[in-house]
């Protein structure tokens, strides 16, 4: 599960222009062909930076997304329950390891990683920031956060980069259970007490406008954007994606009874596009950059995790061991 | 810290607040290339790597990393450091055409695994073995033995005794136990529920 509205750095167009034109027109043909990107192949600068930046987002949002849903391990309701759910949040720190590992194969070493995740340097998707009150809260991040990551996943999974790609399809599949358990989870609510329709309807309420943010603003039109679209780095607008979840999703959410906080959201019959209230975006910059109800906590259980973790990693560490690039 | 997460509650209070020391190279360990034999007969296939302190713990974390869910048979892992590898070619060429063939060599041979990547975007497979002094000799002998019209990408040699392969009383780690379904998407049926849920509504 990650979120999507990837920021990728601004960067001066002429950083292309300086490439090596034959090479340049080598790699992008590779991509039109539809070939895949190794990573012993030569590839611009750009491409790299802007690769190892998503992915590493990718990977963080994997790391912290545990956090939120974790809440809700020592009091789910049941043993299945929470046996599911641990084997859910087990697959998502599983899944921050296959996508650190992809990450690494573009030169960025997992140590600088971690520390820029701490630090506060690197982000990850912006829907962590916020808390699960209930249960409830834990069931709308199973379904429905899932889903929309799912719509980004599947979209990237079909990008240039042959280790993201790789990395992409394992967890696209096996982030199927997840989906069918959070389903499985609201439809439950849905259909038992009164007490428990109002627990999912007031997650709801709370969810929605992080879960609209979730994509990310409109892309500008941009020759940036262009071209991590012709490199296939980007593989879709955040406008694109965020309808396709909601073709997917709205009707599932209203066919349960209940109701979604944006008076003016409907299908316009003639577009085939959804319209919203436009989301706060001020409150997303607001959040992104560190002002969030979460923000300090999700970094600090990460820290603390990793001082913990410290002796255990000096005493195991090997004289002998010396770092090199992994191969694919 | 306050959290609504009680397991957050009971962390110890370490260091100082939004600032860790930096990490030194190799915090993280070194890195181990993992191979998974999805079912018996079939070739063995690279999956990824995992960071470990050493060979046997990265065993251990393979088969946690790689197969938790797509359950295999066999699983084996090397150091990355221990890979022989041809240049990658793009396709109009086979890869064995940059090995340069060269005399047999004098001395202890040994087994090296040899491996074939078939096509860009997938995995390297095992194809065989062959038996040689160095990795220059291996893929020299690779080169006369799985040398065919097909084009191969990219060629990987390992030395088999560098290579931590799974014990044959090991492979019951992949029996999964019938009642422990909660991990597949087809045992979480609420169609009936959200039926039963609809037909009410009415």
């Amino acid at each position: 599960m990650y979120g999507g509205g990837n920021t990728f750095e601004g960067i001066k167009t002429d950083s292309v222009a300086l490439e090596d034109p034959i090479k340049l027109a080598e790699f992008e043909a590779r991509i039109a062909r539809g070939e895949k990107i190794e990573p012993t192949d030569w590839m611009p600068a750009l491409y790299r930076k802007q690769l190892i930046r998503m992915i590493e987002q990718h990977a963080h949002s994997e790391i912290i997304g545990a956090l939120p849903e974790g809440t809700w391990i020592t009091r789910a309701p049941g043993f299945k329950r929470k046996l599911s759910l641990m084997a859910k949040v087990q697959d998502e720190v599983g899944h921050g390891q296959l996508l650190y590992s992809a990450a690494e194969t573009l030169g960025k070493s997992r140590e600088e990683m971690i520390q820029d995740l701490i630090s506060g340097k690197s982000k990850y998707s912006n829907i962590f920031n916020y808390p699960a009150f209930t249960w409830a809260d834990s069931c709308f991040i199973s379904w429905l956060v899932d889903a929309g990551a799912i719509v980004n996943q599947l979209a990237n999974a079909k990008g240039s980069y042959g280790p993201y790609c790789r990395a992409l399809d394992r967890i696209c599949a096996e982030e199927s259970f997840h989906l069918k358990y959070g389903h499985h989870c609201v439809i439950y609510l849905a259909a038992g007490t009164q007490k428990q329709r109002d627990m999912f309807q007031e997650a709801l309420n709370r969810w929605w406008p992080p879960m609209m943010h979730f994509f990310g603003p409109s892309d500008k039109i941009s020759v940036h954007t262009e071209v991590l679209m012709k490199w296939k780095v980007k593989m879709g607008s955040n406008d694109d994606m965020r309808n396709q979840f909601l073709d997917m999703y709205v009707p599932k959410i209203w066919e349960l009874g209940f109701t979604i906080p944006d008076p003016n959201l409907k299908k316009n019959t003639e577009t085939g596009r959804w319209e919203y209230t436009e989301p706060d975006w001020e409150e997303f910059k607001r959040v992104i950059n560190g002002d969030g109800p979460c923000n300090k906590e999700r970094l600090e259980v990460r820290r603390i995790a990793e001082e913990r973790g410290r002796w255990v990693r000096e005493a195991l560490k090997s004289a002998k061991s010396k770092y090199v690039t992994p191969l694919a | 810290m306050k959290s609504l997460d009680p397991r957050v509650n009971r962390l110890p209070v370490i260091g100082q607040p939004g600032q860790i020391l930096p990490k030194a190279p190799l915090d993280q360990f070194g890195t181990f290339e993992v191979f998974v034999q999805p079912k018996e007969g079939k070739p063995f296939q690279h999956e990824g790597i995992v960071h470990a302190p050493n060979l046997e713990m990265a065993f251990v974390l393979a088969k946690e990393a790689f197969t938790r869910r797509f359950t295999c048979v066999s699983l084996y892992v090397t150091d990355t450091r221990n890979v022989y590898v041809s240049p990658m070619t793009d396709g109009t060429v086979n890869a064995y055409e940059f090995v340069n063939e060269i005399p047999t060599q004098s001395g202890d041979k040994t087994s090296y695994e040899i491996y074939h990547l078939l096509k860009r975007g997938k995995q390297h497979q095992h194809v065989g073995t062959v038996q040689a002094v160095t990795p220059q000799e291996a893929m020299s002998e690779a080169r006369k033995i799985f040398k065919n019209d097909k084009v191969v990408y990219n060629i990987w040699a390992i030395r088999t005794s560098d290579i931590r392969f799974t014990n044959p009383e090991e492979k019951e780690l992949w029996l999964t136990l019938p009642e422990k379904k909660f991990r597949d998407a087809s045992d979480y049926k609420g169609g009936d529920k959200l039926k039963e849920f609809l037909e009410k509504a009415k």
